[in-house]
């Protein structure tokens, strides 16, 4: 896969020899960096879409802070600290399924439930990791918890195209599935949709786009990738495909100018933190547009 | 050719340590419309959630007659956030399509959800936001989507709940049609003057007591 990465460098760095694209892409790990958005920005773009149909922004948040605690296990059993996937993988997927499981096995509301496991999630991702901290750098700490492009290898590349395939593979001919078993259960058991095992397979699919991301855009910042796209995107679309078109470009093209302006410009900024503002900026511009749009249409 | 028909054998149901249902024994003929009438938490829709194979019970519940039968379900509501960018349309496809909702309408489902639709009145509204419906426009389209393919066995949990008396009577014309073109109908409903019309058969059925059949 390697020279399959390095000709797609070539090709941003013939562009911006072109003057298409800044010269920053003339840096090595700003093209890992850019193939990895194109490649989590659409990922993120959709499955945000079915994040906010079915009310589940919480539940990324509190996979993104479970990737804490999955980081810092995978340090403590001597796993890079750059790249602890095992252990994160591992420790995400239990903790995803054993969300979903207690979900379907109480009376409480989801928004309580998720609350008490994003609490637990971050308590112990917070005590491990600064029990860790001592074997690591102060960057890499930082990094995990706010995302870095300077770190984005080949692996990482390879993992991220594994977990988009996968999900294109499971998601794809799910998604119906997905959206019509939190509108009515029971109207998709009749029409032969196996729920709770579709329910367990979107929780997975967040769950591994989750952990895949956060190398880029850190533990804390991850689930806001995949909830304001989405949430900008509805503020402007009149149907199911413009939201997800519409969520997919916003996600991606912020994912690509927080990695390329921050290095520009010199701007002291994690790439996480530059992804969101830049998508916080889409949402706001969408919230002006979409209430400008109301006004218009509501003036006889 | 009819629908099945469909047998209660002493069917109970027991959820959460409390008992819904308590030998309930009724036929359903095939073909016909039949009623099922009760007073609110009687245990009309637990009845049909055991139907449907989504409550566990105890007694039998057979449908004979026809072999693999098409079920077609029309729920009371849809826990469809109002503001979503959702159309008529993308509702239709996410409820009975293959294809992923978001590339648009499969060809091959596209004559039958438009019949559908224009079945319920509801083919003007086909690009509208299902959010900015009425109550009884959403239940239009939730009948309008059990139509589709055409089913041996319609279900409808009282589908005419929010409708007006345009909506309603609406439904009722169509309930026939489908009867008399073989479907059988098991219909819970709340309007007894509506039950009286329709009805081939009517069935009450309480919380504790088994059910009644009545005739209309």
């Amino acid at each position: 896969m390697n020279g399959f990465y390095a000709s797609i460098r070539a090709g941003f760095e013939a562009l911006a020899k072109m003057g298409v694209l800044p010269d920053t892409f003339f840096l090595q790990f700003v093209g890992n960096a850019a193939i990895a958005a194109l490649v989590f920005g659409p990922l993120l773009g959709v499955l945000g879409t079915m994040v906010v149909v079915k009310r589940m922004a919480f539940f990324s948040q509190a996979i993104g802070n479970a990737a804490l605690t999955g980081v810092s296990i995978g340090v403590l059993l001597g796993e890079p600290a750059t790249a602890p996937y095992m252990s994160t993988f591992a420790f995400c997927i239990l903790f995803g399924l054993l969300l979903r499981y207690t979900q379907q096995r109480t009376s409480l509301s989801n928004d309580v439930l998720i609350g008490v496991f994003l609490s637990i999630s971050l308590a112990i991702g917070a005590s491990l990791l600064l029990f860790v901290s001592a074997r690591m750098n102060t960057h890499v700490l930082e990094n995990i918890l706010f995302g870095s492009i300077l770190t984005v290898s080949p692996t990482d590349l390879n993992i991220l195209l594994g977990v988009a395939a996968l999900a294109l593979v499971v998601g794809g001919p799910l998604y119906n599935h997905m959206l019509l078993s939190s509108f009515n259960a029971s109207l998709a058991e009749a029409r032969g949709v196996p729920v709770r095992l579709v329910e367990y397979a979107f929780v997975l699919l967040i769950t591994i786009v989750t952990v895949a991301c956060v190398k880029i855009i850190g533990a804390v910042l991850v689930e806001a990738l995949l909830v304001i796209p989405a949430a900008a995107a509805r503020n402007v679309s009149r149907s199911l495909r413009e939201f997800v078109v519409y969520s997919i470009v916003i996600a991606t093209i912020s994912a690509l100018i927080g990695i390329v302006v921050p290095m520009k410009y010199d701007i002291p900024v994690p790439s996480g933190g530059a992804i969101i503002l830049v998508a916080a900026s889409f949402f706001a511009f969408t919230a002006v547009l979409r209430n400008m749009l109301f006004r218009f249409r509501a003036t006889p | 050719m009819p629908g099945p028909s469909v047998r209660f054998r002493g069917v109970s149901v027991a959820l959460g340590g409390q008992r819904i249902l308590e030998g309930v024994t009724f036929d359903v003929a095939a073909g016909g419309v039949h009623c099922i009438v009760g007073p609110n938490g009687g245990g009309k829709t637990t009845l049909v959630r055991a139907l449907l194979g989504q409550a566990p019970f105890t007694g039998q519940i057979t449908l004979e007659g026809v072999k693999d039968p098409v079920i077609g379900y029309a729920p009371q509501s849809l826990d469809i956030d109002r503001s979503l960018p959702f159309t008529v349309l993308d509702a239709l496809a996410v409820m009975n399509q293959r294809r992923p909702a978001f590339f648009g309408r499969a060809r091959k489902d596209r004559a039958a959800q438009d019949s559908a639709l224009k079945r319920v009145g509801l083919a003007d509204k086909a690009r509208s936001l299902f959010g900015v419906l009425s109550g009884g426009e959403r239940q239009r389209i939730l009948f309008a989507q059990a139509l589709i393919p055409t089913p041996d066995l319609l279900i409808m949990d009282e589908p005419t709940a929010n409708l007006d008396d345009e909506g309603s009577a609406l439904i009722e014309t169509m309930v026939k049609e489908i009867s008399a073109a073989g479907t059988t109908v098991i219909w819970v409903n709340h309007d007894l003057d509506q039950v009286r019309r329709a009805a081939g058969a009517i069935t009450s059925i309480s919380r504790t007591a088994a059910a009644l059949e009545l005739r209309p």
